[in-house]
């Protein structure tokens, strides 16, 4: 679906037939055991400063996500956007650090030199991104919707748990209504690039309608659930499979291996 | 919107978690808001599920301009929902957006800063603009680009105190980098106040209900 609006953006349909279809071994790992290795992964890339444990937790992640069955060819296209996201800021900041020249570019009144310490800093932010955005894709797609939204209604307080388990079920609904709406611009010759006030009026139009949409759809919602009897509260019960013992042998391993590769090997970069 | 594009393991942990302390107490104030002084009701809830949905969706279009632009619209959900239920809605968008591809979960605490700022500073300055009688469109596109504007600096005053690990850079070139960022965040910025004066005018020739406007009698006819 997403695939027609933008193919570097993950396809959250895609994404749901993974998680739904559960086939893998690490779709029966307990989801707090994978929430917590994002927690952990998230650590380990703010505490690291190489770049070989950088790529190397980049491998690891990627072998996970390979080991699981899921699309690499769509990872690889859903790359786009954390690369744009690094490049947009890292290129600014990585001229003139200090160590050895690589490049050197001299402009009136600016002079660029882009070092080695330069280009590592761009390479080591680029594989952390990389792998923390491999992590959450494989939770995602290897993780029932059920367990996640029963997740969020244990760990958010009210209304935030509310706003998040019912925008997640409206998110797949305004999407097809965006689609949809996207196809009958184009197929009356809209889209295509004609000038700027055109086609930002255009869009507009769109992005009003879809919103209007919305409303009307979020009064029609709210009405026919109170008439089923809700509250204002809505319930996730499902039982979230706890964390087993291997896992919590895991994670601990993880954690020991973390802190010994940060703090006591010693890497050339 | 100008989102902090830094990847996760450039904020050091202790800033990490100094921006989700600040984060949090923000929404804090804002859930204190909505049950105790509000008293959110369901209509509410559902209202604010929906404008997160929309926002994330239209954030999945890509706009055939400069080669392809995307936009969260944060000043918009500023102007049609405040910024007590605005907070909310931008701490559950970002975190939908670490989780389907952008990644960066712990720039999601400085992110909801920078959100929180635009949508406060564009849902102040619509409201204010309001008094001077000034257009619809005009108000929306105002106050889209003061809440970028200040959103952009929140950006660069919180990149500026953390520093980014790796970078040794003195704080003037960092500034001077920041600065050239937002001088092109700006550029997307006016694309995005002039599609927010559009969809702003448009749901308030169509529904002003949903700005919580009345129509003019001279302007309805």
């Amino acid at each position: 679906m997403s695939d027609e609006l933008s193919p570097h953006i993950p396809d959250l349909d895609l994404i749901t037939f993974y998680s739904e279809k559960g086939t893998s071994l690490f779709s029966r790992i307990s989801p707090w055991t994978k929430a917590l290795m994002l927690v952990l992964i998230v650590l380990f890339v703010s505490l690291d400063k190489s770049l070989i444990l950088a790529v190397c937790l980049y491998l690891i992640v990627l072998s996970l996500y390979g080991l699981s069955g899921l699309p690499l060819k769509k990872l690889f296209q859903w790359y786009t956007m954390p690369i744009i996201f690094v490049l947009s800021l890292v290129v600014i900041l990585m001229w003139n650090e200090p160590g050895n020249p690589i490049f050197s570019l001299s402009m009136p009144y600016v002079s660029l030199i882009l070092t080695d310490n330069g280009l590592l800093l761009l390479l080591t932010l680029l594989f952390k991104s990389l792998a923390s955005v491999t992590f959450s894709l494989f939770f995602l797609m290897t993780t029932r919707y059920n367990y996640l939204s029963a997740m969020i209604y244990r760990v958010f307080p009210s209304p935030i748990d509310q706003i998040f388990l019912m925008s997640y079920r409206f998110i797949f609904i305004t999407l097809k209504m965006v689609k949809s709406m996207i196809k009958a611009l184009k197929s009356r010759g809209g889209g295509l690039l004609q000038s700027i006030r055109k086609q930002s009026k255009m869009f507009s139009e769109v992005f009003a309608l879809t919103i209007i949409r919305s409303y009307d759809r979020a009064d029609r919602v709210n009405k026919a659930m109170e008439a089923r009897g809700f509250t204002g509260k809505y319930v996730a019960a499902t039982r979230i499979p706890v964390i087993g013992t291997y896992e919590y042998f895991t994670m601990l391993l993880a954690t020991v291996l973390m802190i010994y590769s940060i703090w006591f090997v010693k890497l050339p970069f | 919107m100008a989102h902090i594009h830094l990847p996760d393991g450039a904020f050091s942990v202790q800033w990490i978690i100094t921006w989700w302390i600040i984060a949090l107490v923000i929404l804090g104030l804002c859930l204190y808001w909505l049950k105790k002084v509000k008293k959110i009701d369901n209509k509410t809830i559902t209202l604010a599920a929906m404008l997160t949905a929309a926002s994330f969706a239209i954030f999945q279009v890509n706009i055939p301009l400069f080669g392809g632009v995307h936009m969260n619209l944060t000043p918009l959900i500023g102007i049609l929902a405040g910024p007590a239920i605005g907070g909310p809605i931008v701490l559950i968008v970002n975190i939908l957006s670490a989780a389907i591809g952008h990644g960066g979960w712990g720039m999601v605490g400085a992110n909801i800063l920078v959100n929180m700022t635009e949508v406060s500073v564009a849902y102040g300055t619509y409201k204010a603009l309001g008094k001077i009688n000034l257009d619809t469109f005009s108000r929306a596109g105002i106050g889209t680009i003061a809440g970028l504007l200040f959103g952009s600096v929140t950006m660069i005053l919180i990149i500026l105190i953390s520093g980014i690990q790796g970078v040794h850079q003195d704080v003037q070139t960092t500034l001077y980098g920041l600065s050239l960022l937002t001088a092109v965040n700006m550029g997307v910025a006016i694309v995005e106040s002039v599609v927010t004066g559009y969809v702003v005018s448009y749901i308030y020739r169509v529904r002003p209900d949903i700005l919580r406007e009345a129509i003019p009698v001279a302007a309805a006819k």
